[in-house]
């Protein structure tokens, strides 16, 4: 009974939980900066750790250590917990991946419904953490980050949809025993989908080019502005997590998961395949320049739901099931 | 942001998208400016004032610094007002390295600004790219100058350095490959969607307003308008250069991005031409530095636009009265006329599109906060009010 406990704790608090996770986050950062600094012609970070692999964890503890400002006229309660919601929102998501096995550590039948849910929630966060600094700059950014989600929530939530029809099964366990049972990747069959997932990503992560509510030309940080300090850090270190949920969640749901090949075990599959959706994103992001939020909201809806739609007919039409 | 009533919304003095301290108040319904007012004037240096303490010779130094990024023209100008003050005739080899630096000088000015635009739409990656090609003519111009951004190359009657015929190969290979990479980034620019939705038909001035409200420059040229002081008044050696001044029909921030970057293709062409014509002879003629009296006026094409240098002397070893008009503020006019019915986002764009370089343009205006009234003090009643201030702080 002890042992168990111990174990759950081990598995929750360490590997493959919380401690794992944000080490993992912190390495997907890296990978992301580096990235778009080599397709830019820079090096990127460099000193700290060998490639600079520690600079996330450099800056995240210099962050911790400096002075917090709370402005006057902030709505303190929201502003302050802001920060902690949205750092935890996304580590809670990351629970339901399987990641050591095809099995996550938190699984339940509809907990696609859930990750749906907190991807929202977690949009939701960011509004209210803009609009509690009580600071033009957060309230236009927190306000561009709500009307960007009217834009890329559905046509999300129905490349979530997708693979679960095809496995029929809610769970995103199950989906990827069913990618591993079947032998391919959803990837193959639902290509439009995957399309759509990254895309959306993108938008969700505010990645170039739709880095619309933190347009740092335009609008300083955006909804981000007046956070300093502890509180920046646990944003940057949400974020961090965020990017690696929506690897992880691309990974699950289109490329198979945590799959055993031959003698190399899941976790390793996984991150290498995580990676490299993170290495996708960092391409898309050093790629274009940034749209117009109206441009960017009647592109989502002229073309973007259509596909996602379209994606749904012909799993319906039992084309790539 | 209530949508059916107008909003103000202060843009700087201090903004990420403004690398100078200027204010503007834009006033906004719903997303899009239904009015603007430009506060300039805070960054005033007294430029003009120094240069009337000082000699003329310590004056081309202190020209060369009114700007960082056209400081060749400044001090072009200068010493064109200075030389027509003194009746001298500059050597025409002096007057050919003159408009191969003002070239090199576009070229760089002109690749720094496209960087920037790039940068206030969010393409990084194109910023990136320009600034680290960029340095291939800022390399240039140390070899030939010794000096990467105040190249101390004019001097009054003619130019300190020569470039002799060892410079010219390395600076040939140098143009080809900036040429090569223009010539690309212009494909870039003219085929990627992202840009082309930021840009075309963003921050449009009609030829009409660009002429009634003054623009000059590369605004101006972007408009349709056939307009360039290098070739309307030929200064250096620009009558005997032939080139075309390059016009676009456009009207917007794209059309002014592509004026640029042809600009710089066409800059190449004359850097090429001057560098192969080259007469031989003396480099610069020496001048007596008692400047005689009388006034003179002096336009330059600087990168940014018409540039124009008043010098009034007295008689003595400096000048009575200095003026300097730099394109920027020429631009201002116009640049209110863009930003009129644009979207909130729009502004960084439209704003780097008359290549502003506020600092160059800034002078003192006093403002009483609280009437908002303009006054204009000399020096010994501005000296009894900032007394006045002190004492009641």
């Amino acid at each position: 009974m002890l042992q168990e406990t111990l174990t759950l704790l081990f598995q929750l608090l360490i590997f493959p939980g919380a401690a794992f996770l944000i080490l993992l986050a912190f390495i997907s950062e890296w990978v992301d900066r580096k990235v778009v600094a080599r397709i830019q012609s820079r090096f990127g970070p460099l000193y700290t750790g060998p490639s600079g692999v520690l600079q996330p964890i450099a800056d995240f503890l210099k962050l911790l250590s400096k002075e917090d400002i709370t402005p006057d006229g902030v709505e303190k309660p929201i502003f302050t917990i802001s920060p902690i919601i949205y750092f935890s929102l996304s580590l809670t998501a990351l629970f339901l991946i399987p990641i050591l096995s095809e099995t996550a550590l938190v699984n339940f039948e509809g907990d696609l419904i859930f990750l749906i849910f907190i991807s929202t929630l977690i949009t939701i966060t960011v509004f209210l953490a803009g609009y509690s600094s009580a600071s033009s700059f957060s309230i236009i950014g927190s306000i561009r980050s709500a009307l960007q989600m009217l834009g890329y929530e559905i046509p999300l939530s129905l490349a979530f949809i997708g693979p679960a029809l095809a496995a029929g099964t809610l769970s995103l366990s199950g989906i990827v025993k069913w990618q591993i049972s079947h032998g391919i990747w959803t990837v193959f069959l639902q290509p439009l989908g995957f399309g759509v997932i990254l895309i959306c990503f993108l938008a969700e992560l505010e990645f170039v080019p739709f880095d619309i509510p933190e347009a740092e030309t335009e609008i300083v940080a955006g909804w981000r502005t007046e956070f300093s300090g502890r509180k920046l850090a646990l944003l940057k270190l949400g974020r961090d997590l965020e990017l690696l949920l929506a690897s992880a969640l691309t990974t699950s749901l289109y490329l198979g998961g945590a799959q055993p090949v031959s003698f190399v075990p899941p976790a390793l599959t996984f991150l290498i395949k995580i990676f490299f959706v993170v290495f996708l994103f960092s391409l898309f992001r050093a790629l274009f320049a940034r749209f117009r939020i109206d441009q960017m909201i009647s592109g989502m809806w002229k073309h973007l739901i259509p596909l996602a739609i379209l994606q749904i007919l012909l799993i319906i039409l039992n084309v790539g099931r | 942001m209530g949508y059916g009533s107008i909003v103000k919304v202060p843009f700087g003095p201090q903004h990420p998208a403004l690398k100078e301290p200027e204010n503007f108040t834009f006033e906004i319904d719903g997303d899009i400016i239904v009015n603007v007012k430009p506060r300039i004037g805070y960054n005033h240096r007294g430029i003009e004032k120094a240069m009337e303490a000082r000699t003329y010779i310590q004056n081309i130094y202190l020209a060369e610094r009114i700007c960082g990024i056209c400081s060749d023209a400044h001090t072009t100008c200068y010493c064109q007002a200075i030389e027509e003050l003194l009746n001298v005739e500059v050597p025409s080899r002096a007057k050919y390295i003159r408009t191969v630096i003002a070239e090199l000088e576009r070229i760089h000015s002109h690749s720094l600004w496209v960087g920037i635009a790039a940068h206030e739409i969010g393409f990084d990656t194109l910023f990136m790219h320009l600034w680290r090609d960029r340095e291939t003519v800022m390399d240039i111009l140390e070899f030939v100058s010794g000096n990467r951004v105040h190249y101390a190359m004019n001097t009054i009657g003619g130019v300190r350095r020569d470039i002799t015929d060892e410079m010219i190969p390395k600076i040939n290979s140098g143009l080809n490959f900036l040429e090569k990479k223009i010539k690309h980034y212009i494909n870039t620019i003219s085929n990627e969607p992202t840009i082309l939705k930021r840009t075309v038909n963003v921050g449009v001035l009609k030829p009409k307003d660009a002429v009634e409200l003054c623009a000059v420059g590369p605004t101006l040229r972007a408009s349709g308008v056939k307009n360039d002081v290098r070739k309307d008044d030929p200064y250096a050696a620009y009558d005997e250069v032939p080139f075309n001044v390059i016009t676009n029909d456009g009207c917007d921030v794209f059309a002014r991005i592509i004026v640029r970057c042809e600009e710089m293709l066409e800059s190449i062409r004359i850097i090429r031409y001057a560098l192969e014509h080259m007469p031989s002879g003396m480099t610069r003629v020496r001048v007596p530095l008692v400047v005689p009296p009388g006034e003179s006026v002096s336009r330059v094409e600087a990168p940014r636009g018409e540039l124009i240098h008043y010098a009034k002397s007295n008689g003595t070893s400096k000048p009575e009265r200095y003026k300097v008009r730099s394109p920027t503020l020429a631009n201002i006019p116009a640049l209110c006329k863009m930003l009129m019915g644009q979207h909130v986002a729009d502004i960084p764009i439209v704003l780097a599109g008359i290549d502003p370089c506020f600092a160059c343009m800034d002078r003192v205006a006093i403002i009483d906060l609280k009437t908002g009234e303009k006054k204009v003090f000399n020096f010994e009643v501005f000296r009894r009010h900032i007394q006045k201030c002190y004492r009641k702080h």
